[in-house]
């Protein structure tokens, strides 16, 4: 079945109402994960985008079809070890165990409990939808903004102008704990995504499974919201963002960029960058070739 | 007929938590060590691994996913079991006080210990007391026995319909955790017939029943929960009594409930202890009743609920009482006992002369003597009412 057809023949099972700002790419990944994963699914949401765009549920609603529980920041990953461990207890294995966090919850202050479940290999899927940075209380940095990118807590300024240090590469980190699968997507790429997503669900039936998904946000990195798709494409177009996978220990590069767009084509027009310097571009655009040439070097000797 | 078919064993005090836990047949048991502590999951892994308990056992990377896992596992409808100290239970605080506003029931053991600074890992009831007000309720155990007998006691009252709250079952570092005693181990079929299988279903997360646990709450709903949970902890009062009082008909023994009152009937004087300290107390008390002076004690088994009417009854009629805190209560220049003892004969305090002691911080002993002096200290004061000055047990 093409990815089309599985797309229109799942349910969406998020609520009416959800406030996610408009071209949310969180949103479009929330929404996404959980109509592959089906009813049979149990959701948790730390604090974040998607928590406040209440996905989570309000009062007495909630913002799924399916049972969601708001984790805390830090423990999303060890409070559904311990559901997952009780649903394989009670023989029910069926049921999918699936996390949707952003990179705050996951790479900062969620990464110990992170770590560690994918360490003890706790069965579950784990996505991360990546905005680089605590978009949903203001756009503050996070370990995944990218060197030079505007925040509230990164303001350019006349003497710092940005963010002061590259991110912290998350995928390959969760892929060196020996999980069961390890992906970096993009819903630019949605036939390779749901590829994934699906490929994760199955895996998260073994052990743990991670996906990395570029998640562009109009309203802290200022772009106009129609773009979101085009900037998540641009960005694995440049090879600032690389989609690969890896299963059974082999890397795999899905997609190989024979003529990669410039990274200046990329920050272009997203207003989060548009202080970067000739040098400040020059910079990521070796970051990004040295990256890009690490995952393909991995994909070439395992 | 418990005693009969109850097995006599040499245990420590986080040995005798290990066994008492597994005799709960926790579905899952997440933790990580530390210091005293350590051995409660060093025992329960001997079992597991042993083929000896039948518990997902999860070797967590720290105490904060120790409370994760288990928060996640009892959100999936199991019994759930960790322990810690100190450094791990601050930690933990954050998914610690989330258990008991989700009204998730559990057990956790804690080794008491000193918080650090001064970098120290011995004794001190700090570390729980300072979670006072995290809405589980806390007990302490004055020996080893106590502690394995709690461990039942403490299921039957967390997963009780109108408890459901978690428990600590505190227990002082090394003076329990450390020392070897004798103990009567109940047998599996014993505790079974005691404790009957969890029925969580308040609050889990089941795709057969989608919803939303715990959607962000508007403060007017919110407030409810509050209260609600304030009126769990006033029930749990009297359930406590009554689930010491059943634990007694099926293993003959119970410990009064959420005080013990020792040689208190006639009575002028009253030093009031909490935990391993306590057996010292009694002796002191002794040794003063032999010369004539009328000393008695009381024991406050359960800080929160805090017993505030037993207490009150108990010291009714009496002159004077010295409250004996392992901690401190920073900005009362006394423990957090002896302010909420106070508390609890406020509108008749001006009755009674009383004073704060604080002692044992650190792993330093509290001995005869200091509980002596203590009894002493309050006869020479018995007559004069008002509060006197704090006495630190030093040497």
């Amino acid at each position: 079945m093409s990815y089309i057809n599985r797309l229109k023949n799942s349910k969406d099972l998020v609520t009416p109402g959800t406030s996610a700002c408009q071209g949310c790419g969180g949103e479009l990944i929330l929404r996404r994960v959980i109509q592959l994963a089906g009813e049979n699914t149990i959701v948790c949401i730390p604090p974040g985008c998607m928590a406040g765009a209440g996905a989570v549920g309000w009062s007495f609603d909630s913002g799924l079809k399916v049972p969601v529980h708001i984790t805390l920041l830090t423990n999303t990953a060890s409070f559904l070890s311990g559901l997952s461990q009780m649903y394989k207890r009670k023989g029910r294995d069926d049921v999918n165990l699936v996390a949707v966090a952003g990179d705050g919850a996951t790479a900062d202050c969620g990464f110990q409990s992170l770590s560690g479940a994918a360490e003890r290999g706790e069965k579950m899927l784990y996505v991360c939808y990546d905005n680089e940075g605590y978009m949903n209380t203001g756009f503050q940095r996070s370990s995944t903004t990218s060197k030079g990118s505007r925040t509230s807590t990164t303001p350019l300024g006349s003497v710092i102008s940005g963010k002061e240090q590259n991110p912290k590469y998350l995928p390959l980190i969760m892929a060196m704990h020996n999980v069961e699968y390890c992906a970096t997507a993009s819903p630019s790429h949605m036939n390779d995504m749901v590829k994934k997503i699906e490929k994760g669900l199955e895996a998260s039936k073994r052990g743990f499974a991670y996906l990395h998904v570029f998640s562009p946000c109009p309203t802290g990195w200022a772009y106009p919201e129609n773009q979101a798709i085009q900037i998540a494409r641009k960005a694995v177009q440049s090879n600032a963002f690389p989609l690969w996978e890896m299963q059974e220990g082999k890397f795999t590069l899905n997609l190989e960029n024979k003529n990669p767009l410039p990274i200046s084509d990329f920050v272009k027009g997203i207003g989060k960058y548009k202080d970067l310097t000739s040098e400040d571009i020059e910079e990521f655009q070796n970051l990004v070739n040295s990256r890009y040439q690490f995952i393909k070097g991995l994909s070439e000797i395992s | 007929m418990g005693k009969i078919l109850e097995k006599r064993m040499t245990l420590t005090g986080s040995n005798a938590a290990a066994v008492g836990a597994s005799l709960c047949r926790p579905d899952l048991i997440a933790a990580y060590p530390i210091t005293p502590q350590s051995e409660v999951v060093e025992r329960l892994a001997d079992m597991v691994n042993d083929g000896k308990l039948n518990s997902n056992l999860v070797q967590v990377e720290s105490e904060h996913s120790a409370m994760s896992v288990v928060q996640g596992a009892t959100a999936g409808g199991g019994r759930t079991f960790t322990a810690t100290s100190a450094q791990g239970l601050a930690l933990m605080f954050e998914p610690y006080m989330r258990m008991s506003t989700l009204r998730l029931p559990m057990v956790m053991a804690i080794a008491s210990r000193e918080m650090t600074s001064p970098e120290t890992i011995w004794c001190g009831h700090q570390d729980a007391i300072t979670v006072r007000d995290a809405g589980w309720i806390q007990m302490y155990c004055e020996n080893n026995q106590e502690i394995l007998d709690m461990m039942i006691q403490a299921y039957r009252l967390a997963e009780d319909r109108d408890v459901l709250l978690p428990v600590n079952v505190c227990y002082d570092g090394f003076y329990l955790s450390h020392m070897v005693e004798g103990v009567n181990v109940p047998t599996q079929e014993q505790v079974d017939a005691f404790l009957p299988v969890p029925k969580i279903d308040h609050a889990v997360l089941d795709p057969e029943n989608p919803f939303a646990l715990d959607p962000m709450t508007p403060g007017s709903l919110l407030m409810k929960y509050r209260k609600s949970h304030l009126e769990a902890m006033r029930i749990a009062l009297e359930k406590i009594d009554e689930v010491d009082s059943e634990f007694g008909k099926h293993f003959g023994r119970s410990y009064g409930g959420a005080i013990e009152e020792y040689r208190c009937e006639d009575a002028e004087t009253v030093l009031v202890t909490m935990g391993a300290m306590s057996g010292t107390g009694k002796d002191a008390v002794d040794l003063a009743r032999e010369k004539g002076i009328k000393a008695g004690l009381i024991r406050i088994r359960f800080f929160r609920p805090f017993p505030k009417k037993k207490i009150k009854d108990a010291l009714k009629g009496k002159k004077a009482f010295a409250v004996v805190d392992r901690n401190v209560s920073f900005g009362w220049n006394c423990g957090a006992m002896f302010v909420e003892t106070l508390a609890a004969v406020s509108d008749s305090a001006e009755n009674y002369s009383c004073f704060p002691v604080i002692g044992g911080l650190g792993g330093a002993d509290i001995s005869l003597k200091h509980l002596s002096d203590c009894i002493s200290r309050l006869e020479e004061l018995k007559d004069e009412s008002g509060r006197h000055a704090t006495l630190w047990l030093e040497d």
